[in-house]
């Protein structure tokens, strides 16, 4: 259990961290009670990881041969970077940096899955381009059946709080069916958990992360969201839960803030106003290309470090 | 099926329509005390309905602070209920100024002279016609009964002939023999009989910023 704890650790933070993306904008807005939203997004989270997790997972775990003590390093050198890049103000992709650790082991193995690792970096590109274009189409078409609604201020209200919820519901659930292998593939690799309790320890963990520690991140990022307005909020709620769970079919775990952005840029496009900042997203593009190559150098040196001998000098 | 869930919603939804109904109130009794001042002048009878008229407002006052509570329970989200109070807040500002002729009437106790009562009632009734125009428009924002468009035109149309008439009554005031004081007394009286339609055409323009502003 103990050579779990990095994975678990790395569940947890991604659940306090992504939980914002699904349900920030209805909670920071106080559309919805924290506590409604968490138990909500955490066992949709659950739902999600033990329903369609598992192609995710077989998709890491099929990038390079772990041991039991590389997979410990893979997850401790992902969670560094995640830490780090969290530090140095970047917007972090746990996915990239899990990549990023995997690859570092599979190249000490100098076995490396390049198939797997092509189909990974293409979604990688398609993630904020597929929140983009979605956000797009499910603005239009929300925009005309919302407007061919006759519905009053209160009636229309009380919808977009229902579709908030679903939306934030379904965010949860593409969530946990996305990210679950991030925090356990590197173990199913190893041969320390098969696929169901796979599903089932990192589901729990990012739902830990999101009863425990979500709340702040919730409040503070989910206003950015709330900024655009509660109709394009709902969309890129939506735009992005549906880029993600498709990524999620496919097998490859993405960024769900790059597809939130992606979206929120969607949604710039359709109102003519410039959502994101250049600096952000000039951020983005960095932090897409440092947290791999960063998270790879984590796991040589851990790799390195836990390969050192003390040898006394006579 | 959901209706449990959304009670507030209903709640405020009645406590408007209250509010409205109320506001109409004000309204039949701030008539009834011009057109007995028109008719007799001030007495028991003008003074009687100048109170009613006040009760009635004080009551709206309540009413709207009874929704703006109920609203701070998170009823509705935020944006909206930011608009739905500043909504209020404006549409409240018809009755303060029935209050305000009325009492500017019964405090300097003013005499109207007869050369400028029937321009005087017909700046009355075309206002009173915009503030009916408003608070229909306003439940059709509420209740989506009907088109509010053609309203906003129809009210901003009455603002100009109020405006009009406006100018006129005050022309023929200073054209008057009228001593000095009593011109300035009789043009603010004139002056605060018009913002009654100003105000309802603000109101109108703001249901109608709302409207769209909701629009995707």
């Amino acid at each position: 259990m103990n050579s779990l704890l990095g994975g678990i650790f790395l569940g947890w933070s991604l659940g306090a961290n992504d939980a914002a993306n699904v349900f920030g904008s209805a909670v920071s807005s106080r559309m919805l009670k924290f506590w409604t939203a968490a138990i909500l997004a955490a066992a949709f989270v659950l739902v999600g990881a033990l329903v369609a997790g598992r192609s995710g997972i077989e998709t890491l775990q099929g990038l390079t041969q772990f041991t039991a003590n590389q997979a410990i390093i893979a997850s401790v050198a992902a969670a560094c970077t995640v830490t780090l890049m969290t530090l140095l103000g970047l917007p972090v992709s746990t996915s990239q940096a899990v990549v990023g650790a995997i690859l570092g082991v599979g190249l000490l193995n100098r076995q490396l899955n390049f198939a797997g690792l092509e189909k990974v970096v293409v979604c990688w590109v398609g993630t904020p381009v597929g929140g983009l274009v979605l956000g797009i189409i499910v603005y239009k078409l929300l925009a005309a059946i919302a407007n061919s609604m006759n519905l009053n201020i209160f009636q229309s209200d009380i919808l977009l709080r229902l579709c908030l919820i679903v939306a934030g519901s379904y965010g949860a659930f593409a969530l946990g069916a996305n990210n679950v292998a991030n925090v356990t593939a590197v173990f199913v690799g190893a041969g320390m958990l098969n696929l169901s309790a796979a599903t089932l320890i990192g589901g729990l963990s990012i739902g830990l992360g999101i009863l425990t520690f979500s709340r702040g991140v919730m409040e503070t990022v989910g206003k950015k969201l709330v900024k655009l307005d509660p109709f394009s909020a709902l969309v890129v709620v939506l735009a992005h839960a549906v880029t993600v769970h498709i990524y999620a079919l496919i097998g490859v775990p993405v960024s769900t803030s790059q597809a939130v952005i992606g979206a929120v840029l969607g949604v710039g496009i359709i109102k003519g106003v410039n959502t994101i900042k250049r600096k952000t997203l000039l951020h983005i593009f960095l932090a897409w290309f440092l947290t791999p190559f960063v998270a790879s150098l984590f796991a040589l040196f851990l790799d390195f470090a836990t390969h050192l001998r003390y040898i006394p000098s006579h | 099926m959901f209706k449990f869930l959304f009670r507030k919603e209903q709640q405020v939804q009645e406590l408007i329509s209250k509010y409205l109904d109320n506001l109409r109130s004000t309204q039949e009794h701030f008539e009834k005390a011009m057109d007995c001042y028109f008719d007799f002048g001030l007495g028991e009878n003008c003074d009687f309905l100048i109170e009613q008229t006040h009760k009635f407002e004080s009551r709206a006052d309540d009413f709207r602070n009874e929704i703006i509570e109920m609203m701070y329970s998170k009823v509705l989200i935020p944006e909206s209920r930011g608009d739905i109070l500043r909504l209020l807040e404006s549409i409240d500002l018809i009755p303060t100024h029935f209050e305000t002729v009325l009492f500017m009437i019964q405090g300097q106790k003013l005499k109207v002279p007869d050369f400028i009562t029937p321009d005087l009632r017909e700046l009355m009734r075309v206002s009173l016609e915009c503030c009916e125009l408003v608070m229909r428009q306003v439940e059709a924002y509420f209740k989506k009964t009907e088109d509010i468009k053609p309203l906003v035109s129809t009210i901003d149309k009455h603002e100009s002939r109020c405006d009009h008439i406006e100018r006129e009554i005050v022309r023929k005031i200073f054209a008057s023999d009228v001593e000095p004081f009593e011109k300035m007394q009789l043009k603010e009286l004139v002056v605060q009989m018009g913002e009654i339609s100003d105000q309802a055409d603000r109101v109108s323009r703001s249901v109608y910023i709302i409207n769209i502003k909701r629009r995707v």
